[in-house]
């Protein structure tokens, strides 16, 4: 009997029986991908949250891929055991504030801290690439746990007109860690495989990272007075907590620092925020601009993190404040 | 919106219904609106590319179905050559030939001062070639009086516009595709089931075996003066079949989309790396609308293989180097590379026809020899490999490039079982080996007997096995990143 000739209850049916074992495959698909995600987990922020078994902290450190070295290779636990503090870095290569603020309220509901060092960038509050697009990209998502508290915030984040819903839908279903090529690769961010490595200055190299993080196109004040507006947000999250929160610049390669444009008004930007709100703002970005300090154009070896944790960091975190 | 993004899944639905709900009059003017809608989506200035190309093919195409006279029909069909394929090569070429140019002025006469030829500085949109093609063939056929004469505007600017074929084909010919119009758009479950199959396989084609071979290729082709030979040679079969299935997945996608509003388009490949001839590859199997366009509006006019063997020898060469021409775009760039490429498959049909005689009193005189299995596996090994050897220069970016990949291969070859032992291969690589092999068994199985009436006959534990296979190898190993097909670019 072939299908045309079968009645239409039975093919339907059938037909329903198909979806129903579709689903339950699915399911199983999902479910062994949530598991790789606990496997792998290492760098990505929501993981260290849910995976974090203590309860309070002293500091949270926010910002894009310019703060990351400070947890490289265990870097991090370093920084406690010389300082007593309970510190968890929770910064993402290419965030903006728009996906910090979205960690930050993700660790609140499980954690609490004292305060928030937040490691700014000019690059990411020029564009949508490094905010709305953040929660959107399948790479942090294949590599976020699922949890439905994070799930309904992000649900929110569409309503609000800051996340594609594309988003819900891939975080939801689980696509992206289901479809994850580097599903077998422990979620190392590529900057911290070459943390030993020292830069060789290159012109060219500087241009490219450059032109990378601030495309021509990102001359939009509109955009930037947005992303202020969400670090400002932000900072009234911290405050309604009844934490205090620290803005710094990292340290910049001279020769990277000299490419960037308009810096000076973002930290103008950064200088009037700092007053207004009695925050403490530390600027970095010129106190190590040996190039033997990076691992490439812009990001702190071990050598550098080390030597900028005890010459500079070291003091702010200890600072009488806390 | 390709066809491999979400935007597309859910463009589809939403035509389908509504052409599903509206009344057979309806059906064609919404799904020529849609097709607009679809094109735009990539820029709303497709459009102006798209609609001068359709407004001259109609004009034209009702001046020459009334016009009686032969002089001005000559001129008639004239003006739109020259409108369609004209335009499409002032597109392609027209930068690079003035390029061109300026270097060879200055090579001949370096003292004098650098002539600056003006530039157009547009390239023509994705899809552009072909519907320019399928205007010309509708303009020469209705100058042949095969058209039927009176014929709905909007019907002729579907033909052009209809949203599965226009990036990348088939190039469907108006004789084929207009007749159907008159039926109205049959649904039939069948049918239907047939283009959600072919929907399913050109996706696996495309975004699981395709889009996972390919960073390999570019990474590999990008730095070809520095990769080990073996990772070239690697990156040579990889393309072969990256390319394959990356066209001929677009193909089965929009011959499998088409189904589901009840037209049918021309089969465009039919398992191409089992033919034994290069002949045949051409002209049975890859791009079989292209090749057929290129004998019907080229081939044959220029008497094809009527004038005597030496006209024969000349048509065929020429036919293969406009073809390697018109793939010249977007894709690898303008350059030389594509008439290199066009030249070689145009020798190998000269050595095809020049030993046709030889092999054919072979097979006489040994019968049970020319149709051993042995022969026609060595034959379609002989095949592929000439044909795999022809990609590199497609692949290259200058002829520089392919002559690098080729002597680096080709040194490097009598150590290469040594090397492949001591290779240390990537999950990746391994990946597209096998993928490879799977597509391989697949199309060996398809040749014997279709793979779908394989299928349709199988146990239904059997066949849902292997629609649950597809699917999840979407979900698990599909690449859904890639912004392009490849041969929309051309």
């Amino acid at each position: 009997m072939n299908d045309q000739s079968q009645p239409s209850d039975f093919r339907r049916s059938r037909f329903l029986l198909f979806l129903g074992v579709g689903a339950l495959l699915y399911l199983i698909a999902f479910l062994v991908a949530e598991r790789l995600v606990y496997v792998t987990g290492h760098s990505n922020p929501i993981f260290k949250i849910d995976t974090e078994s203590e309860q309070e902290f002293d500091w949270v450190i926010l910002g894009a891929s310019h703060a990351m070295p400070l947890d490289f290779d265990g870097f991090n636990q370093r920084m406690r055991q010389e300082t007593g503090l309970r510190i968890i870095n929770l910064a993402g290569p290419g965030t903006g504030p728009l996906y910090n603020k979205f960690v930050l309220e993700h660790f609140l509901r499980r954690h609490a801290t004292r305060n928030v060092l937040y490691a700014t960038d000019s690059f990411a509050f020029n564009l949508s690439q490094w905010n709305e697009e953040r929660l959107t990209d399948p790479k942090l998502l294949a590599r976020t746990p699922y949890s439905l508290p994070l799930a309904i915030n992000l649900g929110r984040y569409v309503v609000q007109g800051r996340a594609d819903p594309r988003a819900l839908l891939d975080y939801a279903t689980g696509f992206s860690k289901i479809n994850n090529s580097d599903r077998l690769k422990p979620d190392v961010w590529e900057g911290e495989a070459q943390f030993d490595r020292v830069f060789k200055p290159s012109a060219i190299a500087d241009r490219k990272r450059v032109d990378y993080l601030y495309p021509s196109m990102s001359d939009d004040a509109v955009a930037v007075a947005r992303y202020l507006g969400d670090f400002a947000a932000l900072r009234k999250i911290v405050q309604d907590h009844g934490a205090r929160m620290a803005i710094i610049k990292m340290p910049l390669p001279a020769p990277f620092y000299k490419l960037l444009p308009r810096e000076t008004d973002f930290d103008q930007a950064m200088d009037d925020v700092s007053k207004a709100e009695s925050l403490i703002f530390r600027d970095f970005s010129q106190s190590m601009i040996d190039p033997r300090f990076y691992s490439d154009t812009d990001h702190l070896n071990r050598s550098g993190v080390s030597t900028f944790f005890s010459d500079y960091l070291k003091a702010l975190l200890m600072s009488p404040t806390n | 919106m390709l066809f491999n993004s979400l935007g597309f899944f859910l463009f589809l639905p939403v035509v389908l219904v509504v052409f599903w709900k509206l009344s057979e009059r309806w059906r064609w003017t919404w799904l020529l609106l849609a097709s607009y809608g679809f094109y735009a989506s990539f820029s709303p200035f497709n459009l102006l590319y798209l609609g001068p190309v359709t407004i001259v093919t109609l004009l034209l195409g009702q001046a020459l179905s009334r016009e009686v006279s032969d002089r001005k029909r000559r001129f008639l069909l004239a003006a739109g050559l020259v409108a369609t394929i004209g335009s499409l090569i002032v597109f392609k070429f027209y930068d690079f030939l003035a390029g061109e140019i300026e270097r060879l002025i200055i090579s001949w006469r370096p003292s004098t001062s650098p002539i600056v030829l003006p530039r157009l500085g547009v390239t023509a949109p994705a899809g552009y070639s072909f519907f320019a093609f399928m205007a010309a063939s509708y303009l020469i056929d209705t100058y042949r009086r095969k058209i039927e004469t009176k014929l709905r505007i909007q019907d002729v600017a579907l033909y052009i516009a209809y949203f599965p074929k226009i990036l990348a084909g088939p190039i469907e010919r108006a004789t084929g595709f207009l007749p159907q119009m008159k039926v109205g758009g049959v649904i039939d479950a069948a049918l239907f089931t047939q283009g959600l199959q072919l929907i399913g396989l050109g996706l696996v084609k495309k975004v699981v075996i395709a889009d996972n071979l390919a960073p390999f290729v570019d990474k590999t082709f990008k730095i070809s003066a520095y990769a080990s030979p073996i990772d070239l040679l690697m990156s040579v079969y990889f393309f072969a079949f990256q390319i394959y299935c990356d066209f001929s997945g677009y193909t089965d996608i929009a011959i499998g989309v088409s189904l589901l509003f009840g037209i049918r388009l021309m089969e465009n490949f039919r398992r191409p790396y089992l033919a034994k001839s290069t002949t045949e590859f051409w002209s049975q199997r890859w791009h079989i609308s292209l090749s057929r366009w290129f004998r019907d509006y080229l081939y044959i006019p220029l008497s094809g293989s009527k004038a005597g063997e030496f006209r024969r020898y000349v048509n065929i060469m020429l036919v293969f180097v406009v073809s390697g021409l018109w793939h010249a775009g977007l894709g690898y760039g303008v350059g030389w590379t594509f008439l290199v490429w066009g030249a070689l498959n145009g020798a190998y049909q000269w050595a095809s026809f020049a030993t046709r005689p030889f092999r054919d009193r072979l097979a006489e005189k040994m019968p049970a020899v020319s149709a051993s299995l042995a022969l026609r596996i060595a034959r379609i090994s002989v095949t592929f490999h000439l044909i795999l050897f022809s990609w590199i220069f497609f692949r290259a970016q200058s002829i520089d490039e392919a002559l690098l990949v080729i002597g680096k291969i080709w040194s490097a070859l009598p150590g290469m079982p040594a090397l492949a032992v001591r290779y240390p291969f990537t999950n990746e690589q391994l990946l597209g080996v096998l993928m490879i092999l799977l597509l391989l068994a697949f199309e060996i199985l398809d040749e014997r007997r279709s793979i779908w009436d394989r299928l349709s006959r199988a146990p239904i534990a059997l066949r849902w096995a292997a629609y649950y296979a597809g699917i999840f190898s979407l979900l698990i190993l599909g690449r859904w990143q890639a912004k392009e097909f490849i041969y929309m670019q051309f």
